[in-house]
């Protein structure tokens, strides 16, 4: 065993023989991002050795990593596996703050919640009625108690020691007891759990109202940032499966104990907690094995709702207290996307709608007149700032908004701080812009700088490119410029911001998969781009994501500026309605049994359809 | 050779880079009717001008779709040159076993692997998507393929890769290299495996011929 130091905190982490850096860090509960899961691809685990014996650096290390970085001892901590004691020093702050999307928009329903609570008046035992609690409790409710339950039998005593019981009914079937009369303490909790981020809202079962949420970075992706680095880690990783399940409920308990504290609510009067999310979260809450998702033909375990007692799976609320799992379509078509249909109430529109969740996956779902098909498409972690030069996800320091205008490229930045790199919607706005201007050519390729020079129209936005050796770029960050002289950045995180070539193509991929996903969904319902009445756009990425970007991306195209709504949070939202109402969830489940999936990698012509769709140019069908 | 088919053979490969599939069919077939020498037509001037164009590639001036442009102007040209091919100089090529990987689906980069491969002077056998690792060695074994080439988009589906690998140990044919691609694989994920690594369509042609030339010829 070795000892691992981190530099500012006194605690030595010890460690075997012939670990990864990256997986000593996070066995032992270090944030530190790894949107690959250790594959040495995505270069953003990076941190600085400070002392002791390591490898020398890997291709992919010098690939990553700057030479002044590799001087300065900056390596990638999936690469470095040492062999004694070490000592570095964490380089990212894991305390940005992130914004993460709770609400959205909800259509009327009405509320009838499955959980309700009635109270009776005990009749106690006595010489001549000498029956036993359960008999007592049973004759009074009218109703058997649940069957071979000792821990609910082991709540009698306690239960008569008041005068009053409390009956908690799912449905109409009981299913728990509380001494005294508790009616006015029922509550739920509506949670959607995604990918990257996990939202958990309480609400006042009696009233219907939200009492408040709290949010958190999904645990799990430490160990992958998409969802098939978790089913890859699941699978391979001895103890994978209970590990990435531990994570996510322990989340989840964390986030109920933070929200109850809050309003003053006790856990132990939560009695169902209902839960939108991907299959492959779904799987992984459950603790159910994902990987035949992660293969063609992509099945899942089970797609359905689940119902169940929240205790097994180790959620700390109720001990009576019941989950319930939204239902889902397909791997890809998940009970969020599902619960984003209800939302926007693609069943029952008579227009042709089109509802799209865009992220890693971006699925879509298109409603003519309340007919559903559906695809996904890879269209890689672009827009969410990943695969990126100088991406970095929605935080402090991210650039967010561009606009260029007067030879001047204006930036916004989250938290008004000197920008440290662009977030997705940033990297969109920016695509847009440098496409609008014309920086780049309907191709994508950044233009030649003494091209740029020569035309009357363009010289002034010349200054912004560089071009060595071909390999151009677009410098996005103007208070660097201005130092004038070249420079050594010493301080790695003090970078220059720019738009590199590749940059472009991983956008151009993006728009390409997600604009060719829409073109070929609306053949197969025999619908054009014209034909559609409105786009809804869900999902914590969508919302940031401008229409001006949008369009001026052409992941949309023009005619449709005025037809775009954005929805928020649909997964949420779909998790509170059917927490609220048991109507919403056979609706639900009806229309999850009608959706049809399509796959687009195995439709012919695909491949000419998803390169036209990768040009800055209206494609015309 | 005469100043027309010099000419001839520039044009050729120009409508190549120009992604001129019309033009392309006019000039072989003007170069057809000038009873010049089918192979050098597409040696000389459709396989040149395919080089030219992942050399673009490479510079980042082009990308797929103009790859794949550039591939139909290729192959247009190399339908009405093929059968004007005299027999022994269309034979003898390097072979290579290629597609996706079992579990997986996605075939874009593979396809782009495999026209820049076959403009190169490869003969290409194409197993398609979701293939199992067996087939691959099989097929390799069936046809005396030096190369096998593999490609996935997914995390999930890599191992397959390995075990191509491993197959090809056990059944004592690994003097038939390996190379792979696609986005999640890294160098030193080829490595781990015992293959050769390539970034994209252009390198796997440099991948591919230097591996070739250290192989045993079969």
């Amino acid at each position: 065993m070795y000892v691992l130091t981190i530099v500012s905190q006194e605690h030595p982490y010890p460690f075997a023989k012939g670990t990864s850096l990256l997986e000593i860090l996070q066995d032992h509960g270090l944030m530190i991002e790894s949107p690959c899961g250790g594959k040495g691809t995505c270069g953003k685990c990076k941190v600085a050795i400070i002392h002791g014996a390591v490898n020398p650096p890997t291709d992919e290390e010098v690939n990553h990593l700057t030479d002044e970085e590799l001087l300065q001892g900056i390596r990638l901590s999936c690469a470095v596996t040492p062999s004694g004691d070490l000592t570095v020093k964490l380089l990212d702050d894991a305390h940005h703050k992130h914004a993460i999307l709770t609400d959205g928009y909800m259509p009327g329903f009405d509320m009838d919640p499955l959980i309700s609570k009635q109270v009776f008046d005990l009749i106690l035992p006595t010489l001549e009625n000498n029956l036993s609690y359960q008999a007592l409790i049973e004759d009074l409710l009218g109703s058997p108690l649940p069957a071979n339950d000792p821990s609910l039998l082991g709540r009698l005593p306690e239960i008569f020691k008041a005068d009053q019981v409390t009956g908690i009914y799912g449905g109409d079937d009981l299913i728990g007891l509380e001494p005294g009369d508790t009616r006015g303490q029922l509550y739920g909790l509506a949670v959607d759990i995604g990918t990257t981020t996990v939202v958990l809202s309480l609400i006042d079962l009696t009233t219907g109202r939200e009492l408040g949420s709290e949010t958190a970075i999904n645990p799990q992706k430490d160990h992958g940032l998409d969802v098939l680095s978790r089913i890859d880690f699941a699978r391979r990783k001895a103890r994978g499966l209970p590990l990435l399940q531990r994570a996510i409920v322990d989340c989840l308990n964390q986030l109920t104990q933070a929200v109850c504290h809050h309003y003053h609510v006790s856990t132990e009067h939560i009695y169902e907690i209902t839960v939108a999310a991907n299959a492959t979260m779904m799987h992984l809450l459950l603790g159910v094995d994902p990987t035949s998702m992660g293969r063609a033909p992509f099945a899942t375990v089970f797609s359905k709702q689940q119902d169940l007692p929240a205790s097994t799976i180790g959620l700390a609320l109720s001990p009576f207290a019941r989950v319930y799992c939204l239902p889902g379509v397909s791997s890809y078509i998940g009970a969020d996307i599902v619960a984003g249909v209800m939302v926007s109430q693609l069943k029952e529109t008579h227009d042709n709608v089109l509802f799209i969740d865009i992220g890693t996956n971006c699925e879509m779902v298109l409603s003519k007149a309340g007919g559903l098909s559906s695809c996904s498409c890879a269209a890689g972690p672009a827009l969410e700032g990943m695969n990126i030069s100088c991406g970095m996800r929605a935080s402090e320091g991210a650039i967010e908004g561009v606009k260029i205008s007067d030879n001047a490229i204006h930036l916004t930045v989250i938290g008004g701080t000197a920008p440290t790199g662009i977030c997705g919607s940033g990297i969109l706005e920016t695509i847009s812009e440098i496409s609008k201007v014309g920086l780049i050519a309907k191709t994508g390729r950044i233009k030649k700088k003494k091209d740029l020079e020569s035309d009357e129209r363009l010289k002034g936005l010349a200054q912004f490119v560089t071009d060595t050796d071909g390999k151009r770029k677009i410098i996005m960050d103007s208070t660097a410029k201005q130092e004038g002289k070249r420079k050594i950045p010493m301080d790695s995180t003090a970078k220059q911001i720019t738009i590199t070539q590749g940059d472009i193509r991983q956008v151009q991929l993006a728009k390409g998969a997600i604009l060719s996903g829409v073109y070929a969904l609306l053949e197969l319902m025999a619908l054009t781009m014209d034909d559609l009445d409105e786009v809804i756009i869900a999902g914590q990425f969508g919302t940031h994501l401008s229409v001006d970007s949008l369009i001026g991306v052409g992941i949309l195209s023009g005619e449709l500026r005025d037809k775009i709504r954005y929805i928020g949070n649909a997964s949420k939202t779909g998790a509170l309605m059917c927490l609220l109402s048991g109507q919403t969830r056979q609706t639900m489940e009806k229309t999850a049994k009608g959706i049809r999936y399509f796959e687009l990698s195995t439709k012919d012509g695909y491949e000419r359809l998803f390169t036209r769709c990768l040009t800055f140019s209206q494609i015309s069908k | 050779m005469t100043d027309t088919q010099e000419k001839l053979l520039q044009s050729l490969s120009d409508c190549v880079v120009d992604m001129d599939e019309d033009k392309a069919t006019e000039m072989a077939q003007t170069y057809v009717d000038n009873n010049f020498n089918a192979y050098k037509a597409i040696d000389q001037g459709l396989a040149d001008g395919m080089e030219r164009a992942g050399k673009l590639y490479e510079e980042e001036e082009y990308y797929i779709p103009e790859l794949l442009m550039c591939s139909d102007a290729m192959y247009a040209g190399l339908d009405i040159l093929k059968p004007h091919l005299d027999k022994e100089e269309s034979g003898d090529k390097h072979r290579v076993v290629i597609g996706v990987v079992e579990g997986d689906t996605h075939d874009i980069g593979k396809n782009l692997v495999k026209i820049m491969l076959e403009t190169s002077g490869f003969e290409v056998v194409d197993l398609g998507r979701d293939v199992p690792p067996m087939d691959f060695v099989r097929k390799a074994v069936e046809i005396g393929a030096q190369l096998i080439a593999l490609s996935t988009l997914m995390t999930t589906t890599m191992e397959n890769m390995e075990r191509v690998v491993e197959i090809l140990k056990e059944e004592n044919q690994d003097n038939i290299k390996v190379m792979v691609g696609g986005g999640p694989i890294s160098p030193g994920f080829a490595k781990k495996i015992g293959a050769h690594y390539s970034k994209d369509a252009s390198k796997a042609v440099q991948l591919a011929k230097t591996l070739v030339q250290e192989a045993v010829p079969c």
